[in-house]
């Protein structure tokens, strides 16, 4: 792969925060950060907006300074360094792209700020605009050019400086659903060809599960959990985490015992939990909060009023949507609404509708516990515009 | 429908009743204009009013010749000059000082309640003033100094108010893309703000240029012995009696218009080139 | 809110306000302070100012009832031109704003309106005698036509010459900011009125006029500002037959009896920020310039 000739960037591009804060004024809007992101590897900051998220990356570039804290790239501690000598590139939400030079003067501006001559910079210039199949429009100017034309204008011009770690700030948000899902694709594909660092700000999750390999979810400042896409989707540490990543219900009960590696709770209702755990056991009496994905449970209409079973609730069907191959089940358990997604074929073959009774159930395999306990209200869900998941009946049983 | 901007259905009768209104007012504004216009080409019979009889170009050539009353050539070789240096210099400070109020700073506010004062203040009383500060000073009035000075005085917020503008819309984002690729702060001044901003700056000369050359009362005391255009046209008008004073008049307000026309299309060929019709 | 790019230093931004900073402290606060001192000096006929402190000039102006009478005059002709500018400026500015439905055709109608501004005062106010005058264009017309016999001698040179000359003036000075207030109107809010049930009329009382509130009371002070403050259009256009506030100081200055022009003149000012100060009040005119 021909880069072109530019200062050679110092090696590696990891990135280490440690206790990293920012304040304006009262407010706090970084609080004592700590991650590292391994050189090399594509690492979205995920969250809501004022989480902190645009900050930490803003700091990282060298447009917003720390209050307090480093923050090193390689090696090297980087806070008051110039954003240039720091080997980072930023790539803006409104791409920022000069309107009074043309793509390739755009292109070519790091170039001009380095004194290269006319000629040379051009040069580059346009073999860079090749590399991203954009030569045809050189002579335009940014107002000419569509959203994706601009995108792709704003990465090259970027990417000739060439930096050690790319950041880009919501770089999807202002593009429409079909040139957003390609743009995503092309985005992946360049981070594996460049093999730099990428530091990618967003709030949709869809977007950080399918491209990163490290997501990072914030909320108010703070790193609530930082991980693989996998893990965090499958196994979300806190309540927050699990409502914004979406897909889970978010359960609540009192420990009633542990026994050979089973952790028993009482939930709201009668309903029973057991959960394998190979953990300490805590205490009887201790609240426990758990999640089971809505894809992973099991719907079948309450005919027979059996006794109830581990692992189970039961509920009133309040609303049904469809989405596509799923049908979401909105059910209402007595205290907070809890949701299922149904496949399209199960459904069909025992369709529920609004006020059918039904259990719910799923395995113990497929709970997840988490780390603090669900406050019920005290968070919004974020994901696929659902109404709160709590089951707040769901307490000190 | 007052206000509706998706539903294009027909005027109501408020449209025409408000564009006849609009027609009137623009006639009202340009009639006695188009109308001295006219007469500047009045005849040996030099009448001051309507009708025209026997076109000529005669009292055009009058002004040209200085007679005792007024000497309009000199005072234009003096005036055209003065606006353009007070055009030059109120987009510098006016620039300058609209950079400086993108940030906080201690008397930020009294400055620019200042600034706003200065245009509320009569004309009269500041020339006045300019005139006694100098006296004070033991300076005589004179063209480059007390009369700069008290055009400055007029032109400068409104240059400023321009460039708060103009400033105020500037996305940051711009300056931080171009501090982002390696330029230091005076590469992105040169090669990022101010090419974007310049439209803004031709006004800026437009309103410096044009309020200077027009202005008169601030004038009135600080120019010294020689006049400046608008004062000599002052003078004649209480003196000459013939379409001499209409010629002059066409000839000034024909330079007004040139200003006028060089700024405008400027600002409209920048704002094409930039989208991309050239 | 950001904090800027590290790069600048907390001096740069003291050195880029010095030449404005500069300028309006000599050509400015210098001057009106000076204005306000010599007031306080004493005349003496064929020396001129001697700097004694005495307030005779003040108590001069203001037992004097001719002042009392030119200012009352003053405020008579502001108060019709600003009237009228105000009828006038706001509905041009509702025209261009509501009623101009291509963007392009209204800056350009806007541009239309303001041309005249940057041509020169006193040509634009000699400009009505062709007009108004005895065998002016108006006069010749309307005899033409028969609705009169002979020439009206009161459209020019009277205290109506001098109103069409201010309304002719002035009028731009209402139209830009009231413009500028109209056109951040959000328009779906008027549409949201006219939804509710509200008449056209309705909507321009009730939405329209608070709205451009701003714009107006700017305007309104430049109005009021340049027509209290202006001379040589009132004597001019009247043919000295009108006075105003400013006549007597030019009087005075014939005289170089500076100190009591200067008082005459720190009265106008007081009298000029008086009203200045009750229109800041009403609205927030930093918030509304620097938006």
């Amino acid at each position: 792969m021909n880069r072109p000739s530019a200062s050679p960037s110092p090696g590696s591009g990891e990135i280490r925060l440690v206790n990293l804060t920012k304040t304006f004024g009262v407010t706090t809007a970084v609080d004592k950060i700590d991650l590292t992101i391994p050189h090399g590897s594509y690492c979205c900051l995920l969250g809501p907006s004022g989480c902190g998220k645009t900050t930490i990356l803003r700091m990282i570039a060298g447009h917003e300074t720390p209050t307090a804290g480093e923050i090193y790239i390689g090696s090297e501690m980087v806070v008051g360094k110039s954003p240039i000598a720091r080997g980072t590139a930023l790539m803006f939400q409104s791409y920022a792209l000069f309107p009074h030079l043309t793509v390739l003067d755009n292109v070519a501006f790091s170039l001009k700020a380095r004194k290269v001559g006319k000629d040379e910079r051009r040069r580059q210039a346009e073999e860079m605009l090749r590399r991203v199949h954009l030569h045809a429009l050189k002579d335009r100017m940014p107002a000419q050019l569509s959203g994706g034309q601009q995108q792709r204008v704003a990465l090259a011009r970027s990417l000739i400086t060439n930096p050690r770690v790319l950041l880009l700030d919501e770089p999807l948000s202002a593009l429409d659903e079909f040139l957003r899902l390609r743009m995503r694709s092309e985005l992946k594909s360049l981070q594996s060809e460049l093999g730099i660092t990428f530091v990618h700000v967003t709030h949709t999750q869809p977007e950080a599960i399918a491209l990163a390999d490290m997501v990072v979810v914030m909320d108010q400042g703070r790193i609530d959990q930082a991980g693989s896409a996998n893990v965090i989707f499958n196994r979300p540490k806190t309540p927050y985490v699990a409502r914004f990543m979406g897909g889970q219900n978010v359960l609540t009960g009192t420990v009633v015992r542990t026994a050979d590696g089973v952790l028993r709770l009482k939930g709201a209702n009668g309903a029973q939990f057991e959960i394998p755990t190979n953990q300490a056991a805590p205490p009887q009496g201790f609240v426990v909060s758990f999640t089971v994905r809505r894809d992973h449970i099991n719907l079948r209409k309450n005919l027979d009023n059996r006794a109830a079973a581990p692992n189970e609730v039961r509920g009133v069907v309040e609303a049904t949507e469809y989405q596509g191959s799923y049908i979401k089940v909105f059910i209402d358990v007595g205290g907070g609404v809890f949701v299922a997604n149904v496949s399209d074929r199960d459904f069909s073959a025992d369709p529920v509708e609004r006020g059918d009774a039904v259990v719910a159930s799923w395995s113990a395999a497929d709970t997840n516990i988490l780390t603090s306990v669900d406050e019920g209200g005290a968070g919004e869900p974020y994901s696929d515009a659902a109404p709160a998941t709590t089951i707040e009946g769901l307490e000190k049983g | 429908m007052a206000g509706s901007t998706t539903s294009y259905g027909p005027r109501p009768w408020t449209f025409y009743a408000l564009a006849t209104l609009f027609t009137l007012f623009v006639i009202f504004l340009y009639g006695p204009m188009i109308a001295v216009l006219i007469l500047a080409f009045q005849g040996p019979s030099g009448s001051l009013d309507f009708p025209l009889r026997h076109p000529s170009l005669m009292w055009f050539a009058e002004v040209f010749h200085p007679h005792r009353v007024g000497d309009v050539v000199g005072a234009f070789e003096r005036s055209f000059p003065l606006a353009l240096i007070v055009a030059a210099l109120t987009v510098l400070i006016s620039v300058s000082a609209g950079f400086a109020f993108r940030r906080r700073f201690v008397g930020s506010t009294l400055i620019f309640y200042t600034a706003v004062a200065s245009l509320i203040v009569p004309g009269l009383v500041l020339s006045i003033g300019i005139l006694v500060t100098f006296r004070y000073l033991g300076l005589p009035a004179a063209w480059y100094s007390s009369a700069l000075g008290a055009h400055l005085s007029w032109t400068l917020p409104f240059g400023l108010l321009i460039m708060f503008a103009v400033l105020g819309r500037l996305s940051p984002s711009y300056e931080e893309a171009a501090y982002d690729l390696g330029a230091s702060k005076w590469q992105a001044v040169r090669w990022v703000v101010i090419p974007i901003v310049f439209p803004g700056m031709i006004a800026v000369a437009l309103f410096g240029f044009t309020l200077s050359y027009d202005e008169f009362p601030r004038s009135w005391l600080t120019v010294g012995s020689k006049n400046t255009l608008p004062l000599e046209i002052w003078t004649m008008t209480t003196n000459v009696t013939s379409p001499e004073l209409y010629a002059l008049g066409a000839m000034t307000t024909f330079v007004s218009f040139l200003a006028i026309g060089i700024a405008l299309s400027s600002i409209a060929i920048i704002q094409r080139t930039r989208s991309g019709r050239k | 809110m950001r904090s800027g790019p590290a790069l600048q230093s907390p001096w740069s931004v003291y050195l880029q306000i010095a030449p404005l900073s500069l300028v309006l402290l000599f050509f400015f606060v210098f001057p009106v302070a000076l204005v306000i001192l010599v007031s306080f000096f004493h005349y003496q006929m064929l020396v001129g100012m001697v700097p004694r402190f005495t307030s005779k000039n003040y108590v001069d102006l203001l037992s004097n009832p001719t002042t009392w009478a030119l200012y009352l005059s003053t405020v008579k002709f502001t108060l019709i031109v600003l009237a009228i500018t105000f009828v006038l400026g706001f509905w041009i500015a509702y025209f261009l704003v509501f009623h101009v439905r291509n963007l392009l055709v209204a800056i350009g109608l806007f541009l239309v309106c303001t041309v005249p501004f940057w041509t020169s005062n006193i040509i634009r106010m000699i400009s009505w005698r062709p007009v108004l005058g005895k065998e002016g264009l108006i006069n010749s017309g309307l005899i033409k036509v028969g609705l009169i016999s002979h020439p009206l001698n009161w459209l020019l040179f009277s205290d109506f010459s001098v109103v069409v000359a201010y309304v002719h003036l002035f009028t731009l000075f209402m139209i830009v900011p009231i413009f500028n207030s109209m056109a951040r109107i959000d328009k779906s809010l008027l549409e949201a009125a006219i939804d509710a049930g509200a008449t056209r009329w309705g909507v321009v009382w009730d939405i329209v006029l608070p709205l451009s509130k701003t714009g107006i009371a700017l305007g309104a002070l430049f109005v009021v500002t340049l027509t209290m403050g202006d001379f040589f259009v009132v004597t001019v256009i009247s043919g000295g037959l009108s006075g105003s506030a400013t006549s007597e100081i030019y009087n005075d200055l014939q005289f170089l009896n500076y100190p009591r022009a200067a008082a005459n003149a720190v009265i106008l000012l007081i009298v000029v920020l008086m009203i200045a100060a009750a229109i800041f009040r009403l609205v927030d005119v930093r918030k509304e310039l620097v938006r």
